[in-house]
């Protein structure tokens, strides 16, 4: 189904059916708990900050509906990003709602919102259900990751990666990618902080390419339908987010459901007010992280 | 969502520090929640603890101007009547409330006082075991009255020797504590002074998690 049926959504620059993916199912569920943030990082994707209400904070009256609807539809798995999750205050209530039913992933920054507020998380760990946090540590160096998100934090982040292991959590971590990087060297190097903390060796990584900040257009190739189908097997199509998750996003007052956790910055993706009206609409690759998708096979998915 | 709200004054506490009172709106917050204040356009906002008391009538920051400061600058010029752009309070520090009925002390520097204020107007009848505040000038020690009233108050003066003050930093004091293994800290300043601090008490066998952090940054 498509939900627009403008020339841009259904068409590149050049005149080519626009590449898409048709949703499959719905395994994993994500919330954006809001764009407030405590830490004010150059190169937020988000545009994050303290303060910030681009996207409001979700509560658990807002997540609830969803999160039934998702069990029905068959979802595997919860997962939640910011902002800083932890400075939502209904976060840990929405945790300990979803955690009765499926597995939980959180995608932190482990600073002072999820240290304050660690008294109230470490119960969690009794819940039917695990769950598991995701970690920014940016660079496998102190100082190049504190240049941005504030001297001290990565120890800190470390010391909370810590405590949340030794509690019993699932943890990872999340570092930014370079193009030209070595991967198996630059993973390398975060062992000697591993150890340090006490984290198992085989600690998963993963990285993320820069994804620019909200509302950039950055001149990146448009992928065409012919694009998806000589490019790419139809098992790495099934790779794209789109295919098997969807984000719901609190905007101005109004609850939705978009296609994905790297297009809230277009209203375009959108795609409705329920999960099961959601899966219908075929989802165009036209915002410019799809093409991060199409060329680096970048995901949020830990499946 | 944000709200516009009436600033009933401008007080000066000093050339550099000035306290912003509006009314309250019937808004809810904690000691500790802080308020995302926009300027006149709306382009751009920086957060402010809130000063106030949880049933005080009206809000209050404390601000301190910089040269270049987008917003500490654009508030000065308001006058009382005008309204001025704020989100609503939200925030993860809570001083004195998250410890579970531990002991508790307070640690600040300059501006980093504002949510022990709104901790001290609010639950004044539950008092930390100490307060420590750092500022570089005497004059810098906002509210020091009410302070001195409310709790057990050590102040260090870094760039001045006033009597019966500590001439240095707040971290000087930290020996003179007496604090058990359970007691809570709650820092509030900028991020040297809490990374200091930190550092002493976790080779004091304080657990992280009994530190709670939270960190004033200067933006423009």
């Amino acid at each position: 189904m498509l939900h627009r049926e403008d020339e841009s959504w259904l068409y590149t620059a050049t005149g080519d059916s626009r590449g898409y993916i048709q949703p499959e199912c719905l395994q994993e569920l994500w919330f954006h708990t809001g764009t407030n943030c405590n830490l004010r990082c150059p190169f937020c994707l988000e545009g994050s900050k303290p303060g910030d209400d681009r996207l409001a904070f979700i509560t658990l009256d807002d997540a609830r509906p969803f999160i039934d609807e998702a069990l029905i539809l068959g979802v595997e798995k919860f997962s939640f990003t910011g902002g800083e999750p932890f400075v939502n205050p209904h976060m840990v209530g929405i945790l300990d709602y979803a955690l009765d039913d499926r597995p939980c992933l959180v995608l932190t920054n482990a600073t002072e919102p999820l240290q304050n507020r660690f008294a109230k998380v470490r119960p969690l760990i009794e819940k039917p259900n695990p769950l598991s946090f995701r970690v920014s540590l940016d660079y496998p160096d102190p100082e190049k990751h504190d240049s941005s998100r504030g001297k001290g934090n990565f120890r800190l982040s470390l010391r909370t990666l810590s405590a949340l292991n030794n509690a019993g959590f699932g943890v990872s971590i999340a570092r930014l990618r370079d193009i030209n990087e070595n991967t198996e060297t630059v993973d390398g190097q975060y062992r000697p902080y591993f150890e340090e903390a006490g984290l198992p060796a085989d600690t998963r990584i993963v990285s993320f390419p820069d994804f620019m900040t909200p509302g950039s257009l950055p001149d990146v190739p448009q992928i065409t339908e012919n694009c998806m189908k000589t490019y790419l097997t139809a098992e790495q199509r099934s790779e794209f987010m789109c295919n098997f998750s969807k984000m719901i996003v609190k905007r101005n007052g109004r609850t939705g459901v978009y296609a994905c956790t790297l297009v809230d910055d277009d209203g375009d993706y959108d795609l409705g007010a329920t999960l099961t009206e959601s899966m219908k609409v075929r989802v165009m690759l036209r915002h410019h992280r799809c093409y991060s998708c199409f060329a680096y096979g970048a995901t949020c998915s830990e499946r | 969502m944000d709200d516009l709200y009436e600033v009933k004054k401008i007080r000066w506490h000093t050339p550099e520090i000035y306290e912003l009172v509006t009314e309250r709106n019937d808004i809810p917050f904690a000691p500790g929640d802080s308020m995302a204040i926009f300027a006149g356009d709306g382009s751009q906002s920086r957060p402010y603890s809130i000063a106030s008391g949880i049933d005080d009538p009206v809000l209050r920051f404390i601000v301190r101007k910089m040269p270049d400061g987008v917003i500490s600058t654009y508030l000065i010029d308001l006058k009382p009547g005008d309204t001025v752009r704020m989100s609503t309070p939200f925030g993860w520090f809570r001083p004195g409330l998250s410890s579970a009925g531990a002991p508790f002390a307070f640690v600040a520097t300059g501006t980093g006082i504002a949510p022990f204020l709104s901790y001290l107007r609010s639950y004044g009848e539950k008092p930390p075991a100490h307060c420590l505040f750092g500022v570089r000038h005497h004059q810098d020690a906002i509210e020091l009255d009410f302070l001195q009233e409310h709790c057990e108050l050590k102040l260090a003066v870094s760039r001045e020797n006033i009597n019966e003050c500590h001439h240095g930093r707040v971290t000087d004091l930290l020996p003179s504590l007496q604090f058990t293994n359970d007691t809570h800290f709650y820092l509030c300043g900028l991020d040297a002074m809490i990374d200091r601090v930190s550092e002493w008490l976790e080779g004091k066998g304080i657990d992280f998690t009994q530190i709670h952090r939270e960190v004033f940054f200067y933006a423009p």
